[in-house]
């Protein structure tokens, strides 16, 4: 056997190291908490750092070390043939940097996770009104972008395994550790294989950005005192009546008319006199006004999310006279613990302000939910 | 600073004025041409008294306004804050003859699932203005 001599070096500089482990972390950490409109704030949060690392990857794919340049893995097609060829023989070639199907892996993973960052920030402008392209696009745009970034997210989950798969295969067939060479950099190579300059400035400059920006984003959780929850997201001001706060305060906080499809403020209105277990008994005056308040800015009007989703689950021959027993309503609020609902702080379903920041004000903003300590 | 007090303290008599006032139409009205004399003592009794409901739970008065009127109370049914009831801690009771008019309807008639009479709503106000 002839005598190869073998030493170490490092194949992936920290750059790139650590743009791999925070951009699993700030996917991973997306997965977690896209289900749950409690944690859009965060789920955008990890978005906004997984689009910054990819774009600080873009550019070290042109800029960066030698193993970390995309046409050093971008190899021929003959190379991904041959490779494929090996693969089924079980003689698969191997490679110091990615292989070539890991390589065209890697492009595919970046090209995805660009256009789940934008269509998450055309989603964020379309359907909440929020983030830097809120006002540039309309609810229908939001909508779709939606759909596009949902689906686009089990596609790159798809290929994470695949990869995850890819790596674990690999490190058995060639008897190394691929996943502590992303950690330490270091893989063994054959004489006269240098290592890469290692950018370590570069590297703690990344970390240090990410470690900067976290308290900034969050600055509002950490002043906030108990009797002044913070409020991640404002909806817009929606219109206001002065006899409607007056007259549908009194018992229960005031619903916003959005609340409700205007057939059911009709039908609350025409019974008023068996409001539930009340009486509202008030007169013609101060009905007709209400009324009008009520079907000027009733669900249909869609001057929220909350209110363009309720209109679209209620069935048309169906006349609701509560919000909780919109299908929307009991949708969004099935899985809260029924310890809550029997809770003397909450008591009724109606008792909106009771999680929700912005009951109030009637916008019902994702984020602005948070459920009491029950003792 | 002079020119301020005189405001506010105009103001402060003025409230208690239009209290007066609503409390004073209330009772002549409740009195049924000053046929009707009305007992805080009576008044009392009524807040306390317990009707029972369909499903057997009583229910008084004080069921969502307390027995001390001095204190916060709370709606039965949804729990919201009912600010306390004695015009001694709270300025504002009493001061709109609509408003006292419109509670006692709906408060009567859920309470005791029927309105009250004069003569009820006369003896609880009397109670309820001298706390
Ligand atoms: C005298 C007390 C009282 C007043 C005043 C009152 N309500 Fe209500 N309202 C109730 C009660 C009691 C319920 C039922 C609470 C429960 O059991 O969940 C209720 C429930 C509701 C609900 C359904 C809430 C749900 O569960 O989704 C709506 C809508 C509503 N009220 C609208 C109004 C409007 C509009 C006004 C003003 C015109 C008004 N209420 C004034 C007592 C009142
Ligand atoms: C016990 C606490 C609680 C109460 C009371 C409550 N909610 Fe919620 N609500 C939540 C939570 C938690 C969520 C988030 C659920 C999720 O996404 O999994 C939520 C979600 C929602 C959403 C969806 C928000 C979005 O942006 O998609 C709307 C709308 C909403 N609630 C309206 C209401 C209204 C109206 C009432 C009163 C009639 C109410 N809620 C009462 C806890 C509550
Ligand atoms: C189901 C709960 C409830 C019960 C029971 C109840 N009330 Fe009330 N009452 C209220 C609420 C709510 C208000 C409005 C409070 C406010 O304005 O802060 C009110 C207001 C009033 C007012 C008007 C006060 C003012 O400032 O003018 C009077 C008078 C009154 N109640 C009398 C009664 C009497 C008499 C009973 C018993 C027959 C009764 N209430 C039982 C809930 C209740």
């Amino acid at each position: 056997m002839p005598n190869k001599i073998i030493n170490k070096v490092v194949i992936w500089d920290l750059p790139t190291r650590v743009f791999h482990w925070l951009l699993l972390a700030s996917y991973l950490l997306a997965w977690i908490t896209y289900a749950d409109n409690r944690f859009l704030y965060f789920h955008v949060f990890v978005g906004y750092i997984f689009f910054g690392l990819l774009i600080f990857r873009l550019a070290w794919g042109f800029i960066g070390t030698h193993y970390a340049q995309f046409r050093s893995f971008a190899q021929d097609w003959s190379s991904v043939t041959e490779y494929l060829k090996g693969l089924i023989n079980g003689k698969a070639m191997r490679y110091i940097g990615h292989n070539p199907i890991g390589g065209y892996a890697i492009f595919a993973m970046l090209l995805l996770g660009f256009i789940i960052s934008i269509s998450g920030l055309l989603t964020l402008a379309g359907e909440e009104g929020h983030g830097p392209l809120q006002g540039m696009v309309n609810y229908s745009v939001g909508i779709a972008s939606h759909s596009i970034h949902e689906i686009l997210a089990w596609v790159m989950l798809l290929l994470t395994i695949v990869h995850v798969l890819g790596v674990i295969v690999e490190s058995i067939w060639h008897k190394e550790n691929l996943v502590w060479a992303m950690l330490s950099g270091q893989k063994e190579a054959a004489a006269g294989t240098s290592s890469i300059q290692g950018h370590h400035l570069l590297a703690l400059s990344i970390s240090m950005v990410v470690i900067i920006v976290t308290p900034i984003y969050f600055n509002g959780y950490l002043k906030e005192t108990a009797d002044k929850l913070y409020q991640p997201y404002k909806g817009p001001v929606l219109p206001d009546n002065a006899s409607w706060r007056e007259n549908c305060s009194e018992c229960h906080i005031a619903f916003h008319p959005s609340l409700l499809p205007a057939r059911s403020w009709q039908k609350i209105f025409n019974t008023q006199h068996q409001h539930f277990e009340d009486d509202l008994d008030l007169d013609d005056e101060t009905i007709t006004e209400l009324l009008k308040f009520h079907l000027d800015n009733a669900a249909e009007k869609e001057l929220t999310e909350a209110a363009r989703k309720i209109l679209y689950y209620t069935p048309e021959n169906v006349t609701p006279i509560r919000i909780t027993k919109t299908i929307y309503w009991e949708k969004k609020h099935k899985d809260i613990d029924e310890a809550y609902w029997k809770h003397d702080k909450i008591k009724i379903k109606g008792n909106c302000d009771a999680c929700h920041l912005d009951a109030k004000e009637g916008t019902y903003e994702d984020s602005d939910m948070r459920l009491p300590e029950l003792e | 600073m002079k020119k301020y007090i005189l405001i506010i303290s105009t103001l402060f008599i003025c409230q208690t004025a239009f209290a007066q006032s609503a409390q004073d139409e209330a009772f002549k009205a409740y009195s049924e041409n000053g046929k009707l004399k009305f007992d805080s003592k009576r008044g009392h009794v009524l807040w306390t008294k317990k009707h029972p409901d369909k499903e057997d739970k009583d229910r008084q008065c004080s069921t969502c306004h307390t027995k001390d009127l001095t204190q916060k109370g709370k709606h039965a049914k949804t729990g919201k804050v009912i600010e306390p009831m004695a015009p001694s801690v709270n300025k504002d009771r009493y001061t709109k003859l609509k408003k006292i008019n419109k509670w006692f309807k709906r408060n009567c008639k859920w309470t005791l699932g029927r309105e009250c009479t004069n003569q009820e709503k006369g003896d609880i106000l009397k109670y309820l203005t001298q706390q």
